[in-house]
């Protein structure tokens, strides 16, 4: 590693560090959230992105190198978490909880439909959320979780686990242990080759909200919300029984993780739930999960998904200093006024800004950072990953602006 | 005997049971089908207020969506007669790519106790059938949702594709969608968006009386 790119590495990190501990850094960090546009940016259609490795670094490498944002981006994948949960405790690790083009044809994963397979060569992939469990299994799930991912969702969710035991269910998994090796050596080396370049890392690792992995992966969301009208005890108890793997699967990832390693939490079901609601079925097994993490010297990046102005509030009760909160439609003026002394705000423009002009993009970053910028504690970043048709010069734009207004 | 305030109430609280059974005893004692359903139509009007003034959020939405669903369904065999002329004719869909149907069927709930016509496409619909479905139905409206941000390009897309059938001037368009504001409106070019089902419902018939002044 060069000189310069290690001093600009050390800036870029204590950058996103001082942010996250609420201080003022020297300027306002900007993190990526490039998605398929670095594909399209690169050349390569959303099938190579998601399946072809080497192509997959490459575009990530250009795009981070080409926009120099403070970090470089990642391997695209979709969240898999069914299948670590289901062997937690089995064997010393943790199962993979990510589906790239190649794991998702291994598996046969029934909930995503990927693009050169379901789906045209230039479409993002997409999350089909089922209903894995029906709604008089809550009983079976809350006596034994983790039996039940493993004996039923599994099955019922994988095409190729099907059958269990059978020989194409155990040599999917077979295939699936070969792959994953290829895939974390492919994340390995990309994140070895953007820090030779400079860029901080920001997320690593995930965890989850309890209720949102019943909704997720084994009711569907539109199911799980109407359980909470219809047989709200179960919605309760499924919590609980989820809240006890997530919990150990995060003591198990902490082993490996060193202090201030910061773990990404997306949430989902938080914009549909009322503040009754949210506070009765949503919010005491999440903020379990977090404490836990937080003892666990992680730093999780909670992403409010949509709007969460109702909520906000709840973030209070959490440790000050210990959280990011990464918000999308949520009023980020009123999240500063509200929380900003008490947990890192991550936000930025929604996806339709890149779509206009620099000047737009410039006018956007200026107005946003006389309302949040000020005492520091603030990260700017497009809170969903940007659109795949966005125009370089607005993503070029976003950081001349942030150089432009975000000094201290 | 239950009475309307009973159903609308029995809606309000989001009570499923209650308002099923309320259904039941009116059909039952022989009241005029058309009557009850008018009645649960306020109990829906009634909700959506709430959520347009944010007492109620979506979850509350999707309960009540469900719960019109359930008692239009149990009213549906006891009516012989046509129905009262429709308000106007929505085509509405989900477009291509994006398979989420929360946002539109909550939607196509109130436009429907709005008394629009409302013909649903599903989910992840190709440019193609909403134009052959506007040559096919002549709707006031097209309806498209959307969840996704990625599904900017696709709303655009299906828009330009009724332009080029030469049918841009033949209906009203709106889009919807938790992602969407000014920025994605601007570049798709509908001639009405929102992210929110209830303004949506207002917005189609303000469209309709525009299209009267024309």
């Amino acid at each position: 590693m060069s000189e310069d790119f290690e001093e600009l590495y050390k800036q870029r990190k204590d950058r996103i560090s001082r942010a996250v501990q609420l201080k003022e850094p020297d300027r306002v960090p900007l993190i990526e959230s490039y998605g398929y546009f670095a594909a399209r940016y690169a050349g390569i259609t959303s099938y190579e992105f998601l399946y072809d490795y080497d192509k997959a670094q490459e575009a990530v490498v250009k795009t981070a190198i080409d926009f120099g944002y403070d970090t470089g981006g990642a391997m695209y994948s979709l969240g898999a978490l069914p299948l670590t949960l289901a062997f937690i405790g089995e064997y010393d690790g943790l199962a993979p909880s990510f589906v790239n083009g190649p794991i998702h044809d291994i598996l046969g994963v029934r909930y995503a439909r990927f693009p050169g397979r379901e789906l045209p060569i230039d479409s993002p992939f997409q999350f089909i959320g089922e209903e894995y469990m029906k709604a008089d299994e809550y009983d079976q799930f809350i006596d034994d979780p983790k039996r039940f991912i493993a004996e039923k969702l599994l099955p019922r969710s994988l095409r190729s686990l099907e059958k269990p035991c059978s020989a194409k269910a155990m040599s999917a998994l077979y295939r699936w242990g070969i792959e994953y090796r290829r895939s974390v050596d492919a994340s390995l080396m990309l994140r070895q080759k953007l820090r030779d370049y400079g860029f901080a890392g920001f997320t690593e690792g995930m965890s989850y909200a309890p209720l949102d992995f019943i909704g997720d992966f084994m009711r569907d969301l539109k199911n799980v919300l109407l359980d909470c009208y219809r047989q709200p005890d179960k919605v309760k108890q499924a919590a609980e029984a989820m809240k006890g793997i997530i919990i150990e699967m995060a003591r198990i990832s902490a082993r490996s993780s060193p202090p201030g390693t910061i773990q990404f939490i997306p949430l989902h079901l938080n914009e549909y739930f009322s503040p009754k609601q949210y506070k009765e079925f949503y919010w005491p097994t999440l903020k379990e999960v977090i404490n836990e993490l937080i003892r666990l010297g992680i730093i999780p990046e909670i992403f409010y998904e949509g709007q969460h102005n109702a909520h906000l509030e709840t973030i209070l009760e959490l440790p000050k200093g210990k959280t990011i909160s990464r918000f999308e439609k949520t009023d980020l003026s009123k999240a500063k006024r509200l929380i900003g002394e008490h947990s890192c705000i991550v936000g930025g423009p929604p996806a339709s800004l890149f779509l206009t002009t620099p000047a737009k993009v410039d006018s956007y970053v200026k107005d946003l950072f006389d309302e949040v910028k000020q005492g520091g504690g603030f990260i700017l970043s497009p809170a969903v990953p940007i659109p795949p048709s966005s125009k370089p010069e607005n993503v070029k734009a976003l950081m001349d602006a942030v150089k432009k207004y975000g000094v201290y | 005997m239950p009475t309307q305030d009973n159903i609308i109430d029995a809606f309000l609280n989001l009570d499923e049971s209650a308002t099923r059974q309320l259904v039941k005893s009116m059909l039952d004692a022989g009241v005029n089908p058309v009557k009850i359903m008018e009645e649960c139509r306020k109990g829906m009007l009634a909700v959506g207020e709430r959520f347009e003034r944010y007492e109620f959020f979506l979850s509350d939405m999707i309960m009540a969506a469900e719960i019109f669903k359930e008692v239009t369904e149990q009213i549906r065999p006891y009516f012989s007669g046509s129905a009262s002329e429709a308000r106007g004719k929505v085509v509405i869909g989900t477009v291509e790519g994006d398979i989420h149907d929360i946002g539109k069927n909550i939607f196509t709930a109130l436009l429907e106790v709005e008394g629009f016509d409302v013909i649903d496409l599903g989910v992840d619909v190709p440019p193609s059938r909403f134009v052959d479905a506007i040559r096919a139905h002549s709707p006031n409206i097209v309806g498209m949702s959307c969840l996704l941000s990625t599904s900017i390009e696709d709303m655009k897309k299906t828009v330009d594709a009724i332009a080029e059938a030469g049918l841009r001037d033949k209906t009203r368009i709106i889009i919807g969608g938790g992602r969407l504001e000014r920025n994605a409106a601007e570049y798709i070019k509908p001639d009405a968006y929102t992210d929110n089902a209830s303004q949506g419902v207002k917005m189609c018939i303000e469209l309709m009386r525009s299209k009267e002044n024309e």
